[in-house]
């Protein structure tokens, strides 16, 4: 759904002039996401390193809304800091004892890990030069939350109600699978 | 903004071409519903509940069929779903391994003591996400269908609750589930960015009438989607998980996954690559080709060097994937219809050898050795020779549904000039024939010896419980009347290939 | 398609021919299991009524008429233009009788001494698949029964064959379908081909895609070859023939009867009605590789018989040689070499066929086939080693017996097209005497010790079982004539679609003034044609 959401926030963002305080405001959001996003990578301490996510993915929130599209932005808030970075926080709590320093957290893997985040930015990155080039953003239609309720509600109401069916189907396996026989 | 809300539009619900998705869910939701209020539920209501609305399934789709033959596919809710005939047919496909499933449910958790609504409720899901695929006329809606359809099956093969294989099958059908449903919704994202469209007849109207100058995103999309519904059908590189969840998994689990899931995957595939991506076939078929040359030859290879009856029978579904998508890569509407008849012909094969599977597991569900079936013609003669009608079908032997199966996408691809593709197909049958004939051998050959052993080494096989035995005896029979009388099938799927409707 | 026109009968008899066993099998399959004298009963009038019915095509066959006879078509999936169609003619009709006769005899002759219902079941399915391959006139029917006798083999030779009877089956059945695999994507490109070159339907019609040749030069030479490779590995062609002493050997009695006697047949046929005709170009343009196969073939099936300790593996290894002169003659692409090659089919069948029988009986007194430790039968069962005399001169080739006529006619053809084939193949000639009357020396001459001094000599049904054979055997090789009689039009005009089709090619004749065929001067008045 959310990726759903921010495929159609793309297209209204393909128009329209810039304005001098996004772009400023795009610029702090931008270095505050690429440090807090090092710092994550580089920090020994589990909980810090959710933490630091927890910036970068409200950096990417506060760009969706800056577009214009809020309905994309709150959901990001939601989704990903609400639940997904609070997942990882129960998780590490769950199995670890300390909270502290980790050395373990750097392993040798760290040259694959470069490689991988390398190549990924390489290939998303390409791939959206390659369709978008330097087209410039279309600021003339911002989406609005009600046409995405519409939308949501009438054009895409079966993979919505699919949706509903397959997190019942989810919290029954959750069910089957926790329950001791 | 409240003003707003009154100019919804709703959009135009076909509700009749709705039914087969609504009873499967209905059902699931209705039992669920009844399961947790009614303390002692009978024990076979849920197994009966599950094939009454299978049945009901395969009663609906009888007056659909007939209305799209006559009136022509049709599209409805903003193009987001669409029905015409391969809609039905998979559908049909998914009610009947649903009961041949329900059938073998019964049998097996009364036989391993295990409670089982869940089973049946995960099922119904289950099939409804088939469904929701072989209608989707959208690459979201075509994205959750399939994760309802796996999440279902991930918990029904965690099922067994006390056989640590069942949970590492579980596990690892879910961690890589999970990978393959990642590489799908990126390359669903990847299309639609170079497409500006998710629904299947806009994206196909878009790519039959634009030329992309720079279509590096489209070729990774296609890449990524590809990829992603490998992983759900199990071709060969993306079909590591397979043997190890057949082996661990329940049997009638695993009956389901062979036939349902595949059968859905490759709808899936059929709708998404011939369909909607056909102006572009010439771009995507050498990955096909490569995908089916090396899925037909690793299933075969891999098989013959198995010793568990089970991870025999996984191999064997993977080179039936290669040859399904041997006629996925023809991109043609005779591809597609082989496409049709092989899936409606392995429906019936492998409900029926997993549920001789079942049977012959005995309690416990772990006699899947190959050893277990040794002898087994002499004690057991009509479950012997039913597995033997099954094994030869598999096979492709002259006179049984699978040669119809099989040469129908062998025609396939010789008329789209693959010639090396269909060579090699043949040439790992015949490999692939080495398998079964270790069972016949296993079956027939080596009764003698045991005599001698005074049966020592023999594994005793209890009876078979009617809902096996009702699985294995018509689709025996099926097996057999479709390998002579070949006509009516073929020209089901050849009515059943998809066309794509406005949206 | 004028071709299927003439004489059609009311009575479908060919379907009749493969539908009879298969009831046959039917009624086994339900009959009662601890029964098996009943069992035998039904299926040796299920053979005998097939074999019935194939005398009846014989007489009812008009010897002097052209073209497939008592034809038949049924649609089967009319999506793909496959259907049931049938025809015989003098190149199929005495392939279609020698089953007729071979099965009732394989039956009566030996009991399988355990599971008789499956046993039964599965020689009646197997006589209806060999019905199935010689009468089909559609590609794909013909490929489905030259299938389907696999599996019906396979178990024959797994279940109630000797000692290693798991790894010769399984070697039989995967060489055996390893082989034809390709020919199934060469008979699917094939009815393309023609389709897209002629614009019609999608048809597998032998008749129609034959007759058309529509198909280019190079292509052509690919399908042969798709279609030769399963044909030689049947057949089986040196290199290819790994697979046939261990099946043969292993196999019950009845198996390696009609192994030797019809399935092998299949191949040579195949080569016959699928290279041939199909493909005269192509033929023409490999004939010298199978050639020099059927030359090698006929050399290293002798040599390696001579060698051999085992009486059944020794027969075994004759069959090679005998196929290489089928082989040879078929490749000789003239009216004497290919008749020849036909009739050596049949004498094959009937010579070895009846050796497999003896040798069987054999096994079955003394409960071995190894020569040393056989020796002096002729002193405790004289009557057995007469017979075996008989059947071991034909296979040899003597004139006055079957064996020499088709040999000859080979010869003859072979030395008109290609000398010094004939030649060396002459020295294959010698060397099966070599081979067989040695062995027939070390089984039956000199002093007869301990078991084999009491061996009893044959019983009235094996006589009654060997008597037609016998009969066969005299017969075909004082009066030939009615049989090439039968043969020479549907040669003829196989001959001359070659020469049709192929640029440049005439049949190679007599240029020694050899002619024996019936209408020449051995036995009447030249025919007009016969005059080139």
């Amino acid at each position: 759904m959310i990726a759903m959401a921010a495929l159609q926030g793309f297209d209204s963002l393909m128009s329209g002039d810039t304005v001098v305080a996004q772009n400023i405001a795009f610029g702090i959001l931008a270095v505050v996401m690429i440090v807090a996003a090092l710092r994550m990578v580089t920090t020994g301490n589990v909980v810090h390193a959710a933490l630091y996510l927890v910036i970068v993915l409200a950096g990417v929130a506060g760009i969706f809304i800056l577009l214009g599209a809020e309905f994309v932005g709150v959901t990001q808030v939601l989704v990903y800091i609400g639940a997904i970075v609070v997942l990882f926080l129960f998780g590490i709590m769950l199995t670890r004892g300390a909270l502290g320093e980790d050395e373990e957290a750097d392993t040798e893997k760290r040259r694959m890990a470069v490689l991988v985040g390398v190549l990924v930015l390489v290939v998303t990155g390409g791939a959206v030069l390659d369709s978008f080039g330097d087209a410039a953003v279309n600021r003339a239609a911002p989406s609005l939350t009600a046409e995405i309720g519409d939308t949501i509600f009438s054009q895409y109401i079966v993979p919505f109600e699919a949706v509903s069916v397959l997190l019942l189907a989810a919290l029954i396996g959750a069910i089957v699978v926790a329950r001791k026989d | 903004m409240f003003a707003q809300a009154e100019t919804v539009a709703t959009p135009e619900v076909l509700w009749w071409a709705l039914v087969p998705l609504l009873v499967l869910a209905g059902a699931a939701v209705l039992l669920l519903t009844v399961a947790s209020l009614v303390r002692r539920l009978p024990e076979w209501l849920p197994a009966a509940w599950t094939i009454v609305a299978g049945l009901a399934v395969l009663v609906s789709v009888v007056p659909l069929w007939n209305e799209v033959q006559d009136d022509g596919a049709r599209s409805f809710l903003a193009g987001a779903v669409g029905i015409d005939g391969s809609t039905l047919f998979v559908t049909a496909l998914l009610a009947v391994a649903v009961v041949a499933t329900a059938l073998l449910s019964r049998a097996y958790l009364t036989r391993e003591d295990l409670p089982g609504v869940e089973l049946y409720v995960l099922l119904l899901l289950s099939a409804a996400g088939g469904v929701v695929m072989a209608s989707a006329n959208d690459l979201i809606v075509l994205f959750l269908g399939l994760e309802l359809l796996s999440i279902a099956v991930y918990v029904m093969a965690a099922l067994h609750l006390r056989r640590i294989q069942s949970q590492e099958a579980a596990l690892k059908y879910f961690v890589l589930g999970a990978f393959a449903s990642a590489f799908l919704l990126y390359g669903i994202a990847l299309v639609y960015g170079a497409t500006g469209a998710t629904g299947l007849a806009r994206i196909a109207g878009y790519l039959s009438t634009t030329i992309l100058l720079e279509d590096g995103m489209l070729m990774a999309g296609f890449g990524l989607l590809l990829v992603g519904l490998g992983f759900k059908v199990a071709a060969v590189p993306f079909h590591a998980w397979a043997p190890d969840v057949y082996q661990g998994a329940p049997t009638p689990v695993v009956a389901w996954m062979a036939a349902g899931v595949k059968a859905a995957g490759f709808a899936a595939l059929l709708r998404v690559f011939v369909l909607t991506f056909g102006s572009w076939s010439g771009e995507w078929q050498p990955a096909v080709w490569g995908l089916a040359i090396l899925t037909v030859l690793g299933g075969s290879v891999v098989a013959v060097v198995q010793t568990d009856v089970k991870r025999m029978l996984a191999y064997s579904s993977i080179a039936h994937a290669g040859f399904l998508l041997v006629g996925v890569q023809a991109a043609s509407d005779r591809g597609t219809a082989a496409v049709l008849t092989y899936l409606g012909v392995y429906t019936l094969l492998a409900c029926g050898s997993f549920a001789v599977v079942t049977v012959v597991g005995g309690a416990g569900d772990d006699r899947h050795g190959i050893d277990a079936y040794r002898g087994l013609g002499a004690r057991r003669p009509w479950l012997a020779g039913a597995f033997a009608v099954l094994l030869l079908g598999q096979a492709g032997v002259p006179f049984t549904a699978g040669f119809v199966a099989k040469f129908g996408v062998i025609a396939a691809a010789t008329e789209g000039h693959s010639y090396a593709l269909a060579g090699i197909a043949m040439v790992s049958a015949a490999v692939a024939a080495f398998v079964y004939l270790r069972i016949l051998v296993a079956l027939y050959m080596e009764d003698r010896h045991l005599e001698d052993d005074d049966e020592a080494g023999a594994v005793e096989v209890d009876p078979a419980p009617w809902g096996p035995r009702i699985v294995i005896t018509v689709s025996v029979a099926l097996v057999l009347v479709l390998g002579v009388v070949p006509g009516p099938l073929v020209d089901l799927a050849k009515d059943a290939v998809p066309v794509l409707v406005g949206g | 398609m004028s071709v299927l026109a003439s004489a059609s009968p009311t009575f479908p008899v060919l379907p009749a021919l493969i539908l009879t066993p298969l009831f046959g099998a039917l009624l086994v399959v339900l009959g009662p299991r601890r029964r098996p004298e009943l069992l035998k009963l039904t299926a040796v009038l299920a053979t005998v009524a097939t074999g019935a019915l194939s005398l009846w095509v014989l007489l009812a066959f008009d010897a002097g008429g052209e073209g497939f006879q008592f034809a038949s078509r049924h649609a089967w999936i009319g999506e793909l233009g496959i259907s049931w169609l049938f025809g015989v003619d003098g190149i199929s009709l005495f392939l279609i009788v020698l089953t007729g006769i071979l099965f009732p005899i394989a039956i009566l002759a030996t009991d399988p001494g355990h599971d008789s219902r499956a046993y039964y079941a599965w020689m009646l399915v197997l006589e209806g698949g060999v019905m199935g391959v010689f009468a089909s006139l559609d590609l794909v029917m013909f490929f489905l029964c030259f299938e389907i006798v696999l599996v019906p083999m396979y178990f024959l030779i797994g279940r109630w064959g000797h000692g290693n009877r798991t790894y010769a089956a399984t070697k039989f059945f995967l060489y055996t379908m390893a082989g034809s695999a390709l020919m199934l994507v060469g008979i699917v490109s094939l009815a393309f081909l023609h389709a897209d070159a002629t614009g019609g339907a999608l048809t597998f019609d032998l008749v129609a895609i034959a007759e058309a040749q529509s198909i280019a030069t190079e292509t052509a030479r690919w399908l042969f070859l798709a279609f030769a490779l399963a044909f030689a590995v049947k057949v089986p062609i040196f290199p290819l023939h790994t697979w046939l002493p261990d099946a043969h050997t292993e196999a019950p009695t009845a198996g390696s009867v009609i192994l030797a006697g019809v399935l092998l047949k299949l191949g040579t046929y195949g080569f016959l009605r699928f290279g041939l005709y199909l493909f005269p170009e192509a033929t023409h343009h490999f004939a010298p590789v199978f050639l020099v196969l059927g030359v090698v073939g006929i050399v290293y099936g002798a040599v390696v018989a001579t060698m051999q300790k085992d009486l059944k593996r020794l027969v075994a290894y004759s069959s090679v040689a005998h196929l290489g002169f089928i082989i040879l003659g078929t490749f000789a692409l003239n009216t004497e070499g290919i008749e020849g090659g036909l009739l050596q089919m049949v004498n094959h069948g009937i010579s070895t066929g009846a050796l497999f029988l003896l040798v069987g009986m054999i096994y079955e007194r003394r409960r071995t086939r190894q020569i040393d430790e056989l020796g002096g039968l002729q002193k405790s069962a004289p009557l057995l080693a007469g017979v075996f005399m008989v059947v071991m001169l034909s296979s040899i080739g003597l004139p006055g017996l079957n064996g020499f006529v088709g040999e000859f006619l080979v010869l003859v053809g072979t030395f008109n097209a290609h000398r010094w084939y004939a030649v060396v193949a002459a020295g294959g000639v010698v060397l099966a005497a070599l081979y067989l009357l040695w062995a027939y020396q070390r089984v039956f001459h000199g002093p007869a010790e301990g078991d084999n001094a009491d061996m009893p000599d044959l019983c009235l049904r094996e006589g009654l079982v060997l008597a037609p054979l016998l009969a066969l055997i005299v017969v075909l090789g004082v009066y030939p004539k009615p049989v090439i009689e039968r043969m020479e039009p549907a040669v003829d005009a196989l001959v001359e679609h070659i020469e049709r089709h192929v640029d440049g090619f005439e049949e190679p004749t007599s240029r020694m003034g050899i002619d024996i065929s019936p209408d020449g001067p051995l036995d009447g008045p030249a025919d007009s044609e016969e005059g080139h």
